[in-house]
């Protein structure tokens, strides 16, 4: 018996040596329920603004008006890049509005290939608001409905943390190579929004994680800096330059601040003690 | 059931002293079933190596994986790199040899809390086996140029790889900061380490492309004599390579050496050219045995020269030969080693991996040679060779599509030393040496 004990708690003492980095467990979940109302109303936000802006770009498309139409088209995706891992909760709205070419077998000709990148392909490579009627209608009726579904849920705090890093797996994996609007090439536009979405997470949950770890905070925020600084060099009067702009070095930049997010932020679940 | 133990128990004694006839004969019965037994394996239990502790060391007066032998999987990973201040290239270079020495050692990383994501990718299990593992830095010529601070240091022979006219370059397959030579018993293993390179070093190096090789592996010879492997062209690559177990030779050819016309720092490093070169296998298995070997020089099944000698390790006599009637004047080993004195200043000591990447837009099959080689001078060596190569018969079924120039620095001596570092010291930033 005695025998036993002793073992026992060295097997306990070996456990918690073996964990030399013990994931924040001084953060309580009631500490997340600010945190998540203020990214709520945030989502909110952009989601009326998503609706707004998608009423202005689909009417332009269906009144013919190319231009003004190509003019919105980086501008309105904004808000929706910026609250993407919550519209990836619904992923068959997520796949109507914002899915690419190479998402279908037979890519642009695909009739299930519709939503943003349907209508930039129309805009952009065919020059032409012909046919595009009915995508306008149904990216307008995704765009509402995902609006209501999102009223309607309940954030779970998981999903939004780990939004934070999930934002920037998505622009590691599949856009900093110019991939997303292969058409209209504003993807710097929508680089700019996924990075503001992640550090609006970041910035919400801050405070939880500052005192514990005040190095990561800071290597955290002193990444998205350099993004900032790095895009900022791309700004123009109304938006940003087209990406074949952004100079190889310059990508290199963004994509080493885009990794080392990743890194980083892939850490915060566990440091807020969220599974 | 007694009894049954019982003769059990015997049989296993009889095994391990070996007495009787009766004894050896139950010996043979029980490791026929024994043997039956494993044949009864699973079709997903993993495949069975012996060779996974093999070990090569990370220190020395040069970097492991140069005159290492070759085992049978290879990976050049190309890098964009970030890091611009003294401050940051030292994190870089001292992070490198640190996860460098753990990976070749082997050995078991930290656990953390499982709210975390584990800090090894854990593909080869939770201890991780050295499995013969290499890693090999080097440095391309934009390292240097695209740093004041370390332009002035920069190898004098190192340049960026210009276009030969055979080839046909992919931008995205060319060049970088900084490429990794990796290589292990296994593909899986240079990949767990890229991937711990990788996770690592997000900030300061972006990975620009990759691509990984092998070689055919060959059952041992009851002899123990050494064989080439064979390339994808199905000839013996690596014959008339020099002999790597030859220090002086080595020091000739492949290192660079002291008072040379070199920056002192890089004594004890050398040059690696990589090229990516496609080959047209289809076109090759449908050209006539003869014209093969008149291509090449040498004969497929054996890997002798031409008129004589029975195997790879015999040599061409040039001399004999003027007009080129019994090895061609430009077979491809005679244009690559003209085998006179003035000659043995180009010589090389290669290093390749076959690849294999899929299927062309032709539907053929995309796959070619990683070549790989070393010298002490870039441009007798490599760049020499290459222009008495260009125009050979061989170029019909060969297109070079990628690879880079970059120069090797000298090893890490011990703990406290690190890949790079006299490099740093050579541009005046002060190298604390801790262990
Ligand atoms: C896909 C391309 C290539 C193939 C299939 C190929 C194949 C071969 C073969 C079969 C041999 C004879 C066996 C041996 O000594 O290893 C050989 C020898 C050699 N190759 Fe290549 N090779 C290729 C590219 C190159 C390149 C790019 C270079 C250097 C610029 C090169 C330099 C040499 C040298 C120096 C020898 C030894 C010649 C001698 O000393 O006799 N090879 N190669
Ligand atoms: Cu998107």
């Amino acid at each position: 018996m005695k025998l036993k004990l002793v073992l026992s708690v060295s097997l306990l003492t070996l456990a918690a040596a073996a964990l030399p980095r013990m994931a924040n467990a001084e953060v309580a979940p009631l500490d997340l329920v600010q945190p998540i109302a203020d990214y709520k109303i945030y989502v909110s936000e952009n989601l009326e603004t998503l609706v707004t802006d998608t009423k202005a770009f689909t009417d332009a498309v269906k009144a013919g008006d190319v231009d003004k139409a190509k003019s919105l088209f980086g501008s309105t995706r904004m808000s929706y890049e910026a609250i993407e891992p919550i519209a990836e909760l619904f992923s068959d709205l997520d796949g109507s509005i914002d899915s690419r070419a190479d998402d279908h077998e037979k890519a642009e000709k695909d009739p299930e290939f519709t939503g943003f990148h349907r209508i930039e392909y129309g805009l952009f490579t065919e020059n032409s608001t012909k046919d595009l009627g009915p995508f306008a209608d149904k990216l307008m009726a995704d765009v509402t409905e995902l609006n209501k579904r999102v009223t309607d849920l309940t954030l779970p705090p998981e999903k939004v943390v780990g939004g934070a890093a999930a934002l920037m797996e998505e622009v590691a994996a599949t856009k900093i190579s110019g991939e997303e609007d292969r058409y209209s090439h504003t993807d710097l536009w929508d680089f700019k929004a996924n990075f503001d979405g992640s550090r609006k997470i970041f910035d919400l949950v801050r405070p939880l994680v500052e005192k514990e770890d005040s190095a990561f905070v800071t290597k955290v925020s002193g990444n998205f800096d350099k993004v900032d600084t790095t895009l900022a060099k791309y700004k123009t009067a109304d938006g940003y330059e087209l990406y074949d702009k952004l100079t190889e070095d310059d990508r290199a930049v963004l994509a080493a601040a885009v990794n080392t997010l990743a890194e980083d932020l892939s850490t915060l679940r566990g440091k807020l003690g969220l599974n | 059931m007694t009894t049954n133990d019982n003769k059990l128990v015997t049989t296993r004694r009889n095994v391990l002293f070996g007495v009787g006839a009766a004894g050896s004969a139950l010996a043979t019965g029980m490791t026929t079933a024994r043997a039956a037994e494993k044949q009864g394996g699973q079709v997903t239990d993993a495949p069975v190596s012996d060779k996974t502790q093999e070990r090569q060391s990370f220190y020395g007066l040069h970097q492991a994986g140069i005159v290492t032998p070759r085992p049978a999987a290879g990976m050049i990973a190309s890098f964009h790199v970030l890091a611009e201040t003294p401050a940051d290239v030292e994190r870089l270079f001292r992070t490198l040899s640190s996860r460098i020495a753990f990976l070749m050692q082997g050995g078991t990383p930290p656990e953390l809390d499982d709210k975390l994501p584990p800090p090894d990718s854990g593909l080869l299990g939770p201890v991780v086996p050295p499995d013969n593992l290499t890693i090999t830095v080097s440095l391309g010529s934009s390292f240097f140029d695209d740093r004041d601070w370390l332009a002035p240091h920069k190898p004098a022979r190192l340049s960026r790889m210009k276009a030969s006219r055979n080839d046909a370059l992919d931008a995205d397959l060319c060049h970088g900061d900084l490429a990794l030579q990796i290589s292990s018993n296994t593909p899986d293993t240079n990949i767990h380490a890229l991937r711990d390179v990788l996770k690592n070093l997000p900030d300061l190096m972006v990975l620009r492309w990759k691509q990984e090789g092998s070689v055919p592996v060959l059952p041992p010879k009851p002899d123990g004599a050494h064989e080439s492997a064979r390339n994808f062209l199905g000839f013996r690559d690596g014959s008339a390579n020099p002999d790597a177990n030859n220090n002086a030779l080595m020091d000739k050819i492949v290192w660079v050496p002291e008072n040379g016309t070199e920056p002192e720092w890089t004594r004890g490093g050398s040059y690696q050219a990589v090229r990516i070169i496609r080959n047209f296998v289809e076109r090759w298995d449908r050209t006539p045995l003869g014209e093969q070997e008149r291509i090449i020089g040498r004969k497929k099944a054996t890997g002798a020269p031409h008129g004589g000698g029975n195997t790879e390790h015999d040599v061409p006599d040039y001399s004999k030969d003027p007009e080129g009637t019994v090895t061609p004047l430009d077979a491809h080993i005679r244009l690559a080693n003209f085998r006179t004195k003035a000659s043995e200043a180009n010589l090389i000591l290669r290093r390749p991996f076959n690849y294999s990447n899929g299927v062309s837009k032709s539907g053929q099959l995309e796959q070619g040679l990683l070549f790989i080689c070393y010298q002490a001078d870039l441009e007798k060596g490599f760049i020499t060779v290459q222009r008495q190569l260009d125009g050979e018969p061989l170029e019909e079924y060969i297109k070079p599509i990628g690879g880079g120039f970059f120069f090797t620095p000298p090893g890490a001596q011990d703990e406290s030393d690190f890949v790079g570092r006299t490099l740093l010291e050579a541009a005046g930033h002060d190298v604390v040496r801790k262990s």
